[in-house]
């Protein structure tokens, strides 16, 4: 158990709680003993005003290790999930979740999230993650969109 | 050089080293060599052929034995008036608490892993006894002095953890064998050998691909129905290092700026392949598990030499035969391999596998002995660094015992000559005032944890005694409590649930020894709680039922705590690592038989290779905190 991660975590909660972005939701989860565990978070992410997003509230889960933040979490969608630059098990490939490109122990979970929603609509075909969404990405732009939208359907806002 | 009165404070001075391994050996010798008398040991290890060529108070005979106690033995042979305690234990286990190691002047470490590192910095802080601690890793080595509230805990700036590799590099644009290492590991051992339906994020094909499905590409892994062991290691030969490439090549954005990888097929590179080799017989009577861990491609083949590099068609051969061979010989092990170093035919696998890469995409090939050593992160061990880090770590010692508190220094020693020297100290550091770990003030609560409920201990201390406002209530990674009008109501209740509970009730029980951390929500507050179970009170005297003892810490002003974040960036005073770049030390051959371990949980310290980083040699290092760039 380290005091780090844990102490970290408890930090975010508190600053979340404060105050966090409209229409994001961010929680550790709930446990199945009543519990709350910090090292995995369960959010939600609005897709972005008139984009092909909006309208989609994008379930993602953060996993965080021991070694948070030296650290990143590994970021979650749903396995399967339609975008260039999510692999198919639903990792999200974003630079400053990357420890060798951008990710900097200060980056906070509001500072992740707003990222990964900055992802959804200007996904980065330079470092594709998954073959299906990146081919239509690149080669039919309308198919691509059609899909985007279409999984905007799949995720209504919770209630 | 010692003082009459220095030499009994030496001799009646109560040690306690965590550790009988590559530093404890060396460390147990000079202490006693130096005039310790009293001294307590822990390791929870029994000795192995690997460890004789360095922990020199162990001999052949001694193999499988506790190497706390064999140490023990070993010392009191030369030193017999020596009064040396020996325990074969885990220094986690609950036996050594805070009011055991408050019976000693000074604790010592030479410990093997992080975990056991943090624990005893934790036990030392709680009970404020100076720590000593130690690594060494190859040629570098170092000794820390941890005293709470004057110096660093082992806490205060964590190193930077073990390099790992983005998932993009290794899938698609491998540059360094190292990445080819990396993917020959996670993707075709891990798919083929190791354990199914784990998600792996290297395998980048979709697997539900809505539009068209592909049935046989999601199952390329396995062994088809009369399929020969040859046949199948041939077509997966052409689906990893052939057609998964080219597919890559199909991405002509990535290749825009970097050279484009050759698919490789194994009808083009070994035209005549078609007859595996021929088998052996098995040796008779030869103990079964030995006989599957002793099969070798590399040796069926005739390629005997480690530190040859082999050709393309030699990897290719080495493949295909390590793949029979899994099949053959060891086809009940398929499904839950992991990869082991010590695993002649998985490090052969991953040789060749990465060997291929290295070919499709350019990059040097790497013999057997030095893809192993990529591979299982050995850096090879060196007695002379620990018996040097053993004499810092006894100079140190005997400043703390004999009270010479200002002098104290923090040694390392180098690689390479820096300015001329391989040896420096320095003064040092201060702690780390946003540390989480040892700012954070020790209480402790007597409590019946048989009794209590959680609501009762927020009620009675927690608002009463501390004047928390808003209490946040940690245990372990878990958050028991908290409160506020943003919670939502699932929340709410669960709480409420958690408040009526009985603390030995909780999933994880809260008894004796149980650090429970209250945090404010609304002001910076923070404090743990020592749990000390008692089942009598004094009801007149002790109305509560609980009692709180310790130095209530106030509430800070300004930021929170933080470790690793604005605190690691500050340059002035922070540890880096050295590369751990594999090092082939030809004459201390690391020969660890520890299985499977990461390195940095087996050699004789993995922080060791953290060092101070002197002054004028300062880097600027970069400060921004908030800009977010997307990729």
């Amino acid at each position: 158990m380290s005091g780090i991660a844990r102490g970290r975590l408890a930090e975010e909660r508190k600053v979340w709680r404060k105050n966090h972005p409209h229409g994001f939701v961010a929680r550790p989860e709930t446990t199945s003993d009543g519990t709350l565990n910090l090292m995995t978070w369960h959010c939600s992410i609005p897709g972005k005003k008139d984009t092909d997003w909006d309208g989609g509230f994008y379930p993602l889960t953060m996993l965080f290790s021991e070694d948070y933040p030296s650290k990143p979490p590994k970021c979650k969608f749903p396995v399967g999930f339609f975008h260039p630059n999510i692999y198919p098990s639903g990792t999200v490939c974003l630079s400053i979740l990357n420890e060798d490109t951008g990710w900097k122990p200060s980056i906070t979970v509001k500072q992740i999230l707003t990222g990964i929603q900055e992802l959804l609509d200007a996904p980065n075909p330079s470092d594709p993650a998954q073959t299906d969404a990146y081919q239509l990405f690149v080669q039919d732009r309308k198919e691509y969109d059609r899909r985007v939208r279409q999984q905007a359907l799949k995720y209504p806002p919770a209630i | 050089m010692a003082s009459k009165a220095e030499r009994d404070a030496i001799k009646v001075a109560k040690v306690l080293m965590v550790g009988a391994g590559g530093i404890g050996c060396e460390l147990l010798k000079t202490l006693v060599m130096s005039g310790f008398q009293d001294i307590e040991l822990i390791d929870m290890d029994t000795i192995e052929v690997s460890n004789l060529n360095r922990q020199f108070l162990f001999r052949k005979k001694h193999v499988g034995q506790s190497k706390a106690q064999v140490a023990r033995e070993a010392v009191l042979k030369f030193r017999p008036d020596a009064k040396i305690v020996a325990h074969h234990a885990n220094v986690k286990d609950p036996q050594f608490d805070i009011d055991f190691i408050k019976r000693f002047t000074v604790v010592l470490n030479g410990l093997d892993n992080v975990e056991a590192r943090r624990h005893v910095n934790r036990l030392c802080l709680a009970a404020g006894v100076p720590l000593v601690e130690s690594g060494t890793t190859g040629y570098v080595g170092q000794a820390d002095v941890h005293i709470k509230g004057r110096f660093t805990c082992f806490e205060c700036y964590p190193p930077p953890p073990p390099k790992s590799f983005p998932t993009c590099t290794i899938t698609n644009t491998p540059s360094q064998p190292v990445h080819c290492i990396v993917w020959a590991k996670e993707l075709p051992f891990a798919k083929l050998f190791g354990e199914a339906g784990l998600a792996n994020d290297l395998d980048m094909r979709s697997d539900d691909q809505a539009e068209e499905p592909l049935e046989e590409d999601t199952n390329w892994h396995r062994v088809k129905e009369n399929e020969t062991p040859t046949a199948y290691a041939c077509r997966v030969f052409d689906k990893v290092f052939g057609h998964n490439v080219a597919k890559t090549l199909e991405m002509d954005d990535l290749w825009k700026n970097r050279q484009r990888p050759k698919p490789l097929y194994i009808d083009e590179v070994l035209p005549e392949t078609s007859e595996p080799p021929a088998k052996r017989p098995r040796t008779e009577g030869a103990n079964a598990g030995d006989e599957e861990r002793s099969v070798s491609a590399a040796s069926n083949l005739g390629l005997r030499d480690t530190n040859q590099v082999w050709s393309l068609q030699e990897n290719a051969r080495v493949f295909l035969e390590s793949v029979r061979l899994f099949l053959e010989e060891r086809a009940s092990e398929i499904g839950s391999l992991r990869f082991d170093k010590d695993d002649t035919l998985a490090v052969e696998f991953v040789t060749s596998a990465s060997n291929l890469r290295d070919i499709s995409f350019g990059i040097q090939t790497q013999s057997l002995f030095a893809a192993k050593g990529i591979a299982g992160n050995i850096v090879h061990a060196i007695a002379t660094t620990n018996a040097i880090v053993a004499g810092m770590i006894v100079i140190e010692a005997t400043k703390i015992v004999t009270g010479q508190m200002d002098k104290l220094k923090t040694h390392w020693c180098e690689q390479f000559l820096r300015r001329k020297m391989l040896l420096w100290s320095i003064d040092p550091n201060p702690p780390n005032p946003k540390c989480y770990v040892c700012s954070d003030t020790p209480l402790f609560l007597e409590v019946d944890t048989n009794k209590a409920t959680l609501g009762e201990v927020l009620q009675k201390i927690v608002k009463k005694k501390l004047a928390v406002v808003s209490p946040m209530v940690l245990f372990g990674n878990s958050i028991l409590y908290e409160t506020g009008d943003d919670l939502d109501e699932d929340e709410q209740r669960s709480y409420a649930a958690n408040a009526a509970k009985v603390l030995s009730q909780f999933p994880t029980p809260i008894g004796h020894n149980s650090l429970v951390s209250i945090d404010d929500s609304q002001q910076d507050f923070r404090c743990t709680l020592h749990i000390v179970h008692r089942d009598v009170f004094d009801e007149e005297k002790e109305p509560d039922m609980m009692v709180l003892r310790g130095e209530i810490p106030a509430v800070k002003a300004g930021e929170g705590t933080a470790n690793g974040t604005e605190a690691a960036e500050d340059d002035d005073d922070d540890l880096t690592i050295i590369d751990n770049a594999v090092q082939e030390v030809d004459a201390v051959q690391e020969t660890s038989a520890k299985a499977g371990k990461r390195k940095r949980d087996e050699e004789d310290g993995d922080h060791g290779s953290r060092k101070k980083r002197l002054p004028e040699e300062k880097e600027t290092e970069d400060v921004d905190t908030g800009v977010i760039d997307l990729l």
